[in-house]
């Protein structure tokens, strides 16, 4: 099995309705931002291939609706997630506050083997507009929230601006592909030792 | 301003009707559907096709209609019948009183909206919630009313994410840079959220309402056809904390498939795509997102005219004395004619199932179009995902809508068949 299976790692990008989900995946992918984006339909994915080090991987990111009445597709769309990317409006306090639904939310329907384990990240996004005065919710106030979730990273993002897009999704790609390594290692039974805490430099510590 | 461009006909001017801004043109896809002299149905055809009273021969444009579509000039009045708004068998004068009754009903239920959501009515809307998460306003100038009940509540915590839909609905055309445009598109769907609240605001009713506000001018009237076409629609919309109501559209494809292909479908399901999610999308809009505005509308004529059930008026608007009415009558060839070809195979088989609609058989017409690819190249889902996203604006309606067709023939002798 493990013979040249191609490295794919599936991302779940979940958040609020209109938090900027579609354009920072976009960005990321296409390279490009449009104010003329529709709202997503049940889920959506873009793929991308990207070198880590020496292995090549595809990352297969899924584009989820906002709205929270799609959430029972949630179980079929979240099967088999590498990594969870959370995302909220800076300049919307609502967004930030129903994160620990969301987070709580994927944890029920993915169902990971150590849901302690599953490695998500935040995206704080749109921090252009208005030069910043608008913004609402603090980079403090964030990483405490990351802290308190053990230490998740965190990323303040302009998808419009192409600001962070690139380097928040290069940790995306790498925590996926460290949660894979650990799953295939636990389901070869051979033991590896814990890599060491991330610790907080307000981005990837991988 | 759309009267005024029907003048002139044929396909060059397609573009005029539905105006792309000129920075999103380079992205829009082209649009496939060019009126035909002879197959589309024409201003002139359409209005000779009523008696000096006004009776529509409904067959007469029916066959019009699902051989080459309907002129830009006229689809909003056509689609108004198609939609089940109005009888054919009604007198102008008969309709224009029907017309100024939903009107006025209309406007009532709107006004109800106003005194609780000022905004509505106003030309603007919001994108920002009136209710914070404890039930309690944001902005009390907002807010009408304090919200008594959870109905008012619920529907007050709708109307932002309407707005924030609003904001995304077919934004490329150059209608939607209107705000007072958007804010009818809001309005319309504001109220139809507090009518119907039971389904409330899903997103994606954004996209099936968008095009009724841009072809049929007067905003009660583009209600009454949006409300028509959720009727057909709306079991799509409903949602419970375990499922959506377009999975039972799902289960329905995934019986036709394994009836009609069984082999494509093993391999569905060998894929783990055997619930056949990856076309969600597909019906929940319409195939909004795989044709381009034009395209779709065309499609969206043909869907609804090959379903065309003369009693489809009836249904609506005296559901019981449609109910009294529907013991099967012997069905002349007349009356035979008046329905639609995919309804009318429906009628003569006796299959009446509600989530075997022709977008059903649509969508696995476009998987029989990509039956070896899908076959020969899929590995997992998204491989799926990924060849059926090759079609995009790719499609052709008509085409699609034959081999529906002919896939309904099909499945519909191997299910009695077995029977």
């Amino acid at each position: 099995m493990s013979l040249r299976r191609r490295t794919l790692l599936k991302v779940i990008v979940l958040g609020d309705s209109g938090v900027g989900k579609t354009s920072l995946m976009n960005q990321y992918v296409h390279k490009k931002f449009s104010q003329q984006y529709k709202a997503t339909i049940g889920a959506d994915f873009v793929t991308k291939e990207l070198q880590i080090d020496d292995r090549l991987v595809t990352l297969q990111i899924w584009d989820t609706a906002g709205q929270e009445r799609f959430q029972s597709l949630g179980v079929a769309f979240y099967r088999g997630a590498d990594c969870c990317v959370l995302v909220y409006d800076v300049n919307i306090m609502r967004s930030f506050d129903t994160l620990d639904n969301w987070h709580e939310e994927f944890l029920k329907q993915a169902n990971p083997s150590d849901p302690r384990k599953f490695p998500f990240i935040l995206l704080g996004n749109k921090i252009d507009i208005d030069g910043g005065n608008s913004r609402v919710v603090s980079e403090k106030k964030a990483k405490d929230w990351c802290t308190s979730k053990g230490n998740i990273p965190y990323f303040e993002t302009s998808a419009k601006e192409d600001y962070n897009v690139d380097a928040a999704f290069l940790c995306i790609a790498k925590t996926a592909l460290a949660n894979e390594h650990e799953q295939d290692i636990y389901f070869q039974g051979i033991p590896e030792a814990v890599t060491p805490e991330n610790e907080q430099r307000g981005g990837c510590a991988c | 301003m759309w009267k005024v461009l029907a003048r002139s006909s044929g396909a060059t001017e397609l573009n005029d009707f539905y105006p792309i801004r000129p920075e999103c043109q380079a992205d829009a896809p082209a649009p496939r559907f060019k009126p035909r002299a002879g197959k589309t149905l024409s201003q002139r055809r359409w209005n000779s096709s009523f008696d000096a009273e006004g009776h529509l021969n409904i067959a007469k444009v029916l066959r019009r209609i699902q051989r080459g579509g309907v002129h830009p000039s006229i689809k909003g009045e056509v689609w108004e019948f198609l939609l089940g708004c109005y009888d054919p068998n009604s007198t102008f004068d008969e309709r224009t009183e029907l017309k100024n009754r939903r009107r006025g009903q209309y406007d009532m239920w709107k006004a109800e909206c106003q005194r609780m959501v000022p905004m509505i009515g106003s030309g603007k809307f919001i994108t920002t919630p009136l209710i914070d998460e404890d039930g309690q306003p944001i902005d009390k100038s907002l807010i009408g009313v304090q919200p008594s009940n959870k109905k008012v509540l619920q529907w007050m915590q709708v109307l932002h994410q309407i707005g924030l839909d609003v904001n995304r609905t077919d934004r490329a055309l150059v209608f939607y840079e209107s705000e007072a445009n958007q804010a009818k598109l809001w309005d319309v769907l504001s109220v139809y959220a507090w009518l119907d609240d039971d389904i409330g605001y899903v997103q994606g009713m954004n996209d099936i309402c968008s095009p009724l506000i841009i072809l049929i001018e007067n905003e009660a009237d583009s209600y009454w056809c949006f409300d028509r076409a959720m009727r057909r629609m709306r079991e799509n919309f409903r949602t419970s904390a375990s499922s959506m109501g377009v999975q039972s559209q799902l289960a329905t494809l995934s019986q036709i498939m394994k009836t009609v292909d069984p082999k494509l479908h093993e391999h569905l399901e060998d894929l783990d795509g055997g619930e056949y999610l990856f076309a969600f999308r597909m019906l929940m809009v319409l195939f909004r997102r795989e044709f381009s505005f034009a395209g779709t509308l065309y499609l969206w004529e043909l869907i609804w005219g090959m379903e065309y059930n003369p009693n489809i008026f009836a249904k609506y608007e005296e559901p019981e004395r449609a109910k009294a009415n529907a013991s099967p009558q012997t069905l002349s060839d007349k009356i035979l004619k008046q329905y639609g070809k995919f309804e009318r195979k429906n009628v003569k088989t006796g299959n009446a199932e509600e989530s075997s609609a022709l977008a059903v058989f649509v969508v696995a017409s476009v998987l029989e179009i990509k039956h070896r690819r899908i076959l020969n190249e899929a590995k997992g889902v998204d491989d799926v995902v990924q060849i059926l996203g090759d079609i995009t604006s790719n499609l052709d309606a008509k085409k699609a809508c034959e081999e529906a067709l002919k896939i309904q023939k099909k499945y519909l002798s191997k299910a009695q068949g077995k029977k």
